[in-house]
Parts: structure tokens; C-alpha cells; sequence
């Protein structure tokens, strides 16, 4: 009955030992309960959060990758009024495994002579055949053709979607944008330099745009195309540039290729005459040799006299002249006549140390400054270099440079003297015109206006004129150095002009390479005679479009120069 | 009692729903969304479709196209210089009708307050033949020939009208001169002057209008010599600016 005592009854040890054990495991286990709930406390709250976190930032399971904004494969090219030049499109492709074909190859091979009869039907089973495991049959297919392939229903023809570069306006600017290789690189042109910005996944979303305006571009290629052909010239160059920031609106080189197709161009089409060539570009040099004149103040002005001699001769050369004036004349005539003798004596005077400065300051002796890779270095007399070799540099002979060099010099010249490089970008709120650099003197910029405004009115650019828009510019027809020789036939006759002259905005520059006479121009090849016409008619067309108003009522002031011009002798529009 | 033995199922409830209520709180939200997103790609999917629109229609009317049917088949070319207006006041000035025919504008003198009134003039003297649709033009333009053997009388009624009428006559050929081809041509060239002097003439009308109806041109005539008076100046005022005008602007 009565419960033994614990007094009374010891324990036996271990009994004793065996609580104590289970304390002791009890605590343990206490310990191990609390750290398990711990870990699973830890592991929920971990879990809690993350769901909290994905259910405030986090993107859910359904949502579709990259699909939020439209980004092509390839950033697209627009000319400065937003048109496309270049663009990424979707295109068809059709490509055969022929390790996977199922059916009877020899039909196959017939079906797709059939559709695609680029390739006979032997060859297309000898591809059947051959082992190898993929073959394109025609990349940018046409939708007809893909559906008509997709009938036949061989697994081995794979029909795939692949991202392709099209260029909407296709030669429109060529030599400008450049094209894509098979690998989807940029081969040449703007597709060339920008590469890296067209194809990085960051900013090819956002449009590449160029200075280029198309319809501009479209003008001069289509004057420049039709002189060419007539005066069936083997090539021909044309850049029309803004004055005040550098900008380039058109730049043509002629023949020029398709860059959907490039590879069918030969490499003549793919020659950039306008950046990468170099052309002796004749009397175009001479007003950079009168502002240098007049800046260093060799030449006081439109008024200073020049003995102008039938021929000149001078360090063991004779200097011609194709219409000599024979007597005593201004610097305006000289302009106007295009005298290589008073020109020459210019020069001379200006001296080599002098003149070889000024070149240099104007980017004369270096590589052109612009972001295309094709750019072509000048020619100089390099150590040659000497007195006589200053005068011909004075008229244009001895130096070649290329056609946007030639433009580049006339915006540094008719900007107020400042230099702005050449650019192919637009100018505008995402890319502010950097400041320029002063090279000429503003008095001998705005003295040179009514001096190029005197060729156009009376001197040998006549043709060049088109009413109402005050074109002022300078002729140029260089003869071809040809195996050593300066040939006596052909030539490369240039225009370089500024329009409007009283407040000039655009330059415009055109080269024709090797024109041939016709009935029209009376057997000559000068330039005055059949790349001043061009002139004359791209300007008409591409003045309104630039914001240039035609006005018959305005001029330079041109009681400048015509108080120094002897009107009495003929004047022809023969010379160069 | 019964209530405390169910509250921690109460609870429970209360909690499930809670929980309940916000799931379909973010179900609902996820649903949103996704519906959301689904438009977003139909955007994306619309803007493709644009682009590749556009790129077609800007390759089938890519500018060498559109200069080869300019150049073929539409003869067309760019404007030249002269082809230009400088505004729209120089394209006003080209419809503006032409001074020419001032030789008669001496006859103004009854609707003298009017411009250019010289061409309605001529018009109305032959349509009162036809149908002379207000009586009192007709009545002025009389008055003013048959009382030239009177030189005073006219000048002073001219005079008198002049501070009233000028500033209506004013506005009216202008607002009028538009439809001046037309039949009613005779109103803004003589209504200027007739509203107010129709009154002052009523009187006369009736004697007057026969023997004017008859004799439109020798009135006309007559009144070459009275106008030169009163009228001059006011006239030579108008020529005056509209002459001076366009170079101004």
C-alpha cells in the first residue's frame, strides 16, 4: 500500500544513472527540435521574402523575353530627314541538309532545278550526294518560293527566317552607307565605321542618323549620272556640304554599285572616288592660293596689278596660259581668266615655307578628316618640293587631294575662315557642332565672295550659273597624268561652288574623270564646258529643297572687283 | 462558452480568408498583367508590321523610281527661280485686278469713297440696260451726268454725302468687290454712295430715271469734266497707296 519511500529505498545506480541519461537526451533533443525549427523558420522566411520580392520586382514566369520594345538584329541607317538608308528586315531563307534527306534525291534534285533554275539539276544532286551537311540554296527568298519549296515536303530542306540587310533606296548613296557582308559586318562606308555601334545589342535600337539628306543626294546623283554618261566620263564625284558645321548632305562616286548585291559590284564600283581617291584637281586650288596671298598680305586686294605675259618662264619651265592675257592684270582678272601665270607669280611670292604652312593649317597634307575608313592620302611633291613646284601647287597642278578635301577647304574658306572637319553625322540637340578652328582671316573670306561670284557672272564658269541663287565658284581642269606623262587630251575637269555668294550656306563640288568632247561643247573638255552645266542644274533643283530663296534682285557686292576688270577683251567660257 | 471553444477556429477561418482574399488579390493582379502583356506584344508585333510596311513602300517608292517617272513619263522638272513668291502678298498681288483701265476711273466721283471701282463701273452701266436690279443706284449715277450743266450741285451733294457715307462705302465695295462679275456687279460699285443719297435723290428719281436709261454714255462723259474737282484727291489717295504698297512690304 504505502509507496516505498524514497528515504527508505535507494535508487539502484542505475536506475539513477538511467534518469539522468534521459535528461540529458531530453535537452538534446530540446536543443535539436529548437535548431530544426530554426532552420525551417530561416528556410520559410527566406522563401517569404523571395516570393515577396519577386511579387514586387520580379518578372513572372509567363513573361516573354525581349519582346517589350522592338530592337533589330542590326541598328538602322536614316538620312537626316529620317528616311531609311539602311535597314533590318526579315528574309527568308532555304537551306537543304542533305544528310537528312528521306525521299528519292534524283526527284528532288529535278523539283528544285525546277524552282530554283540557278543551278542545274546535276549539280543540285551532286549536292545531294556529296556528304556534306548544309547547303543555302537562296537567301532572301521570295514568299512564292518558300511556300512552292515548303510543298515539297522533304525534312531534309530547312526554311528558316533570318534577319537581312536591305537598303530601301538601293544605289541612292552607296559610297556613303556602305554595305554588310554575308557575315552581317560592315563592309564599307557608315556600315563600316559605325559597326560597333550598329550591332551592339545597346544601342542598336536607336538609329544611326547620317547628314545625308536623299533628296538632295538623289539631285546630284542623277545630274552627275546623266553628265557622265553623255560626256561618257569613266567616272565621276560630286559632294554637296554645309558651310557652317561641316556637314556632308550628299557625297556620290560614280559608277557606283547595288549594296543588296554587292558582291556583283566590280571593284571600280566600289572605288570611293569622292574620299578614297586623289585627283590633281587643277585651277579648283586657285582661290586657296589668292586667301593665302591676301591673308599673308602678299595681295593687297582685287585691285593689284600683275604682269601677265604671253608664257612665263621661270626655274627652267615654261608656264602657259590657255587664253594669255599679254599685258598688265588685276588679280579679279586673273581670277576670272584663270591665269596659271599670274597665279604662279602669286605663289611664288607666297613662297614654299609659307604656302606648305597654310596647307597644312587648312588639312591639305593629311588624310581627310571624316569617319569613313576609306580615305585616301594626298599626293605632294613630298622632297621635291621646291620653287617651281609651288608655282604649279599655286594653280592647282602637283598636289592631288580628294573631291571632299576640295569641298572641305571651300567651307573652311566661305565659313568666315573657320575650319569645321567634314562630318557624315547629322549636327543637331544629340550632337552640338564642336567649335572650329580659325584659319583664315574673316576680311579675306568675305573678299573672296564677289571674286568667285566674278567667275560664275563673267569669267569661265558662265554655265555654271543658276538664276536667282548667286552661285560663285571656280572651274578646274586638270590634265591626266598618264604612264608619267601629263596628257594634252585628257582630263579631269572639277567645279567647286558656294551658293547663295552674299551669305554663302552650301558648297557644292563636282569632278567628271576623263570627259570626252561632244557636238555641244564644241570639242573642248574643260570644265567649264561640261561639269559646270551640272552645277548649274543641281543647284536649281536642290536650293529649294536647302532653304536657299531664289532672288534676282541680290549679289555679293560686286563693285569690289568689277572696277579691275577690263571689259573690253572676249571672254569664253573655253578654259579651264 | 460556445464562442470561446470556436474562436481558434474562428480564427482559423478569418486567417484563411484573409489569406483567401489576398491571393486573389495577386491573382487578379497577375492577370492584369498578363493582359497587359499581351498587349505590349501586340504593340511590338504591330510596330514590326509597320516597319516592314514602311520598308516596302519606301522600296517601291525609292527616289531613283520616282525621278525615272518624274524625268519619263510625267515630264516634270524643278521650279525655276522666277517661280517663286516671296508671300502671300505677292500672291495676292498676282490675282489683284490691274490698274490698266484707270482712264475711266474719273466717273468714280459718284461712289467716290471706293478704290478701285473703275471695272464694276463699266459693268454696271451695262447691266442697268438689262435690269436695273436697285433703282437707286441708277438714280445716283444720273443725277451726278444731268446736273453736270450745273456744276454746284453735285459737288456739294458729293461733299455733303462724303463724311457719312465715306466711312460705310468704305467697307462695303471691299466686303462686295468679290462678286463684282456678276449681275449685282452695280451695287458695290455704286451702292457705296447709294444708300444714303438714294433718300436725297428719291425726289429726283423719278424725273431723272427715263432720260438716264437712254443715255448711259453721254453721261459718262458729261461727267469727266465735274468730277475733276471734288474727286481728285480723294482718288489720287487710293492709287496713291495701292501703288506704294507692294514695295513697302
Amino acid at each position: 500500500m504505502n509507496a516505498p519511500q524514497p528515504a527508505l529505498v535507494a535508487p539502484r545506480p542505475e536506475r539513477l544513472r538511467l534518469v539522468g541519461q534521459r535528461r540529458q537526451l531530453l535537452a538534446v533533443m530540446h536543443q535539436r527540435l529548437m535548431f530544426g525549427m530554426l532552420v525551417y523558420a530561416g528556410l520559410i522566411a527566406l522563401i517569404a521574402l523571395r516570393i515577396l520580392y519577386l511579387a514586387a520586382f520580379g518578372d513572372h514566369a509567363g513573361r516573354k523575353e525581349g519582346l517589350t520594345s522592338f530592337v533589330p538584329d542590326r541598328g538602322d541607317i536614316l538620312d537626316r530627314d529620317g528616311q531609311p538608308l539602311a535597314t533590318t528586315i526579315d528574309a527568308w531563307s532555304i537551306a537543304i541538309h542533305p544528310t537528312k534527306v528521306i525521299g528519292d534525291k534524283l526527284a528532288l534534285a529535278q523539283r528544285l532545278a525546277q524552282l530554283m533554275p540557278e543551278r542545274s539539276a546535276e549539280q543540285y544532286f551532286a549536292m545531294l550526294r556529296s556528304g556534306k551537311s548544309f547547303f543555302y540554296l537562296r537567301r532572301r527568298a521570295a514568299p512564292e518560293l518558300v511556300e512552292a519549296v515548303n510543298a515539297i515536303g522533304e525534312p531534309g530542306l530547312a526554311i528558316e527566317r533570318e534577319p537581312d540587310r536591305l537598303y530601301p533606296q538601293t544605289t541612292l548613296a552607296a559610297s556613303v552607307v556602305g554595305f554588310t557582308g554575308i557575315d552581317g559586318h560592315g563592309g564599307a562606308g557608315i556600315e563600316r565605321a559605325f559597326d560597333d555601334y550598329l550591332s551592339n545589342p545597346d544601342t542598336r535600337g536607336k538609329p544611326l542618323v547620317s547628314s545625308i539628306s536623299s533628296r538632295v543626294q538623289q539631285a546630284l546623283e542623277a545630274e552627275l549620272g546623266d553628265a557622265m554618261q553623255h560626256f561618257s566620263a569613266i567616272g565621276a564625284a560630286g559632294v554637296v556640304m554645309d558651310v557652317h558645321t561641316g556637314e556632308i548632305l550628299a557625297m556620290t562616286s560614280l559608277p557606283t554599285y547595288n549594296p543588296n548585291a554587292p558582291g556583283q559590284g566590280t571593284p571600280e564600283q566600289h572605288f570611293n572616288r569622292a574620299t578614297l581617291g586623289v585627283f590633281e584637281l587643277g585651277s579648283t586650288f586657285k582661290p586657296f592660293t589668292l586667301a593665302m596671298a591676301m591673308d599673308s598680305g602678299v595681295v593687297s586686294g582685287p585691285g593689284q596689278m600683275y604682269n601677265c605675259p604671253q608664257t612665263l618662264p621661270a626655274y627652267g619651265h615654261i608656264v602657259h596660259d590657255t587664253h594669255p592675257f599679254g599685258r598688265q592684270c588685276s588679280v579679279a582678272e586673273i581670277m576670272m581668266e584663270s591665269s596659271n601665270i599670274g597665279m604662279a607669280q602669286m605663289a611664288d611670292k607666297l613662297g614654299k615655307d609659307r604656302q606648305k604652312a597654310w596647307l597644312k593649317k587648312m588639312g591639305f597634307l593629311d588624310r581627310v578628316e571624316i569617319e569613313l575608313k576609306e580615305r585616301g592620302r594626298p599626293l605632294t611633291p613630298g622632297a621635291r618640293w621646291g620653287p617651281f613646284e609651288t608655282m604649279t601647287i599655286g594653280f592647282g597642278q602637283g598636289i592631288a587631294v580628294a573631291p571632299l578635301q576640295l569641298a572641305m577647304g571651300y567651307a573652311t574658306l566661305f565659313d568666315g575662315g573657320i575650319y569645321h572637319p567634314p562630318t557624315i553625322l547629322k549636327v543637331g540637340p544629340d550632337r552640338p557642332l564642336a567649335p572650329g578652328r580659325r584659319v583664315f582671316s574673316e576680311d579675306t573670306s568675305y573678299r573672296m565672295r564677289s571674286l568667285l561670284r566674278l567667275v560664275v557672272m563673267k569669267g569661265t564658269g558662265r554655265k555654271a550659273d543658276a538664276p536667282g541663287y548667286r552661285v560663285g565658284g571656280k572651274t578646274g581642269t586638270a590634265q591626266k597624268l598618264i604612264n608619267g606623262r601629263y596628257s594634252n587630251t585628257i582630263n579631269i575637269t572639277s567645279f567647286a561652288g558656294v551658293f547663295p555668294m552674299d551669305d554663302p550656306r552650301y558648297v557644292i563640288v563636282v569632278m567628271l574623270d576623263e570627259p570626252k568632247a561632244t557636238k555641244e561643247t564644241y570639242g573642248f573638255t574643260t570644265a567649264g564646258w561640261n561639269v559646270a552645266p551640272v552645277v548649274s542644274r543641281t543647284v536649281s533643283r536642290i536650293a529649294p529643297m536647302l532653304g536657299v530663296a531664289p532672288n534676282m534682285h541680290r549679289e555679293p557686292n560686286m563693285s569690289e572687283v568689277l572696277p579691275f576688270v577690263q571689259e573690253a577683251h572676249k571672254q569664253d567660257a573655253k578654259k579651264d | 462558452m460556445s464562442a470561446r471553444s470556436f474562436g481558434s477556429l474562428f480564427m482559423v477561418a478569418s486567417c484563411a480568408g484573409a489569406a483567401l482574399g489576398c491571393y486573389l488579390v495577386s491573382l487578379r493582379v497577375a492577370s492584369e498583367r498578363a493582359s497587359l502583356e499581351d498587349v505590349e506584344t501586340r504593340i511590338v508585333l504591330a510596330q514590326r508590321d509597320m516597319r516592314m510596311i514602311q520598308t516596302e513602300i519606301g522600296t517601291r517608292g525609292r527616289l531613283s523610281q520616282l525621278e525615272r517617272w518624274n524625268a519619263g513619263a510625267f515630264s516634270l522638272s524643278a521650279p525655276a527661280a522666277n517661280q517663286f513668291l516671296e508671300g502671300s502678298f505677292q500672291l495676292a498681288q498676282m490675282v489683284a485686278p490691274q490698274h490698266q483701265v484707270d482712264f475711266q476711273a474719273p466717273v468714280v466721283l459718284a461712289a467716290a469713297p471706293a478704290p478701285e471701282k473703275p471695272g464694276p463701273l463699266e459693268q454696271a452701266s451695262t447691266d442697268e440696260t438689262g435690269a436695273p436690279t436697285a433703282a437707286t443706284p441708277g438714280g445716283m449715277l444720273h443725277q451726278a451726268s444731268l446736273k453736270t450743266e450745273t456744276r454746284e450741285v453735285p459737288a456739294t451733294t458729293a461733299i455733303t454725302m462724303s463724311p457719312t457715307a465715306a466711312t460705310k462705302s468704305a467697307d462695303k465695295p471691299v466686303t462686295a468687290a468679290k462678286p463684282a462679275q456678276h449681275s449685282s456687279a452695280d451695287k458695290p460699285g455704286l451702292a457705296a454712295a447709294q444708300l444714303r443719297p438714294a433718300k436725297v435723290a428719291v425726289a429726283q428719281k423719278k424725273t431723272v430715271d427715263k432720260p438716264a436709261l437712254g443715255a448711259t454714255k453721254p453721261m459718262t462723259k458729261h461727267v469727266e469734266l465735274a468730277k475733276n474737282d471734288p474727286l481728285l484727291p480723294v482718288a489720287a489717295k487710293h492709287s496713291g497707296k495701292a501703288k506704294d504698297s507692294p514695295p513697302a512690304r
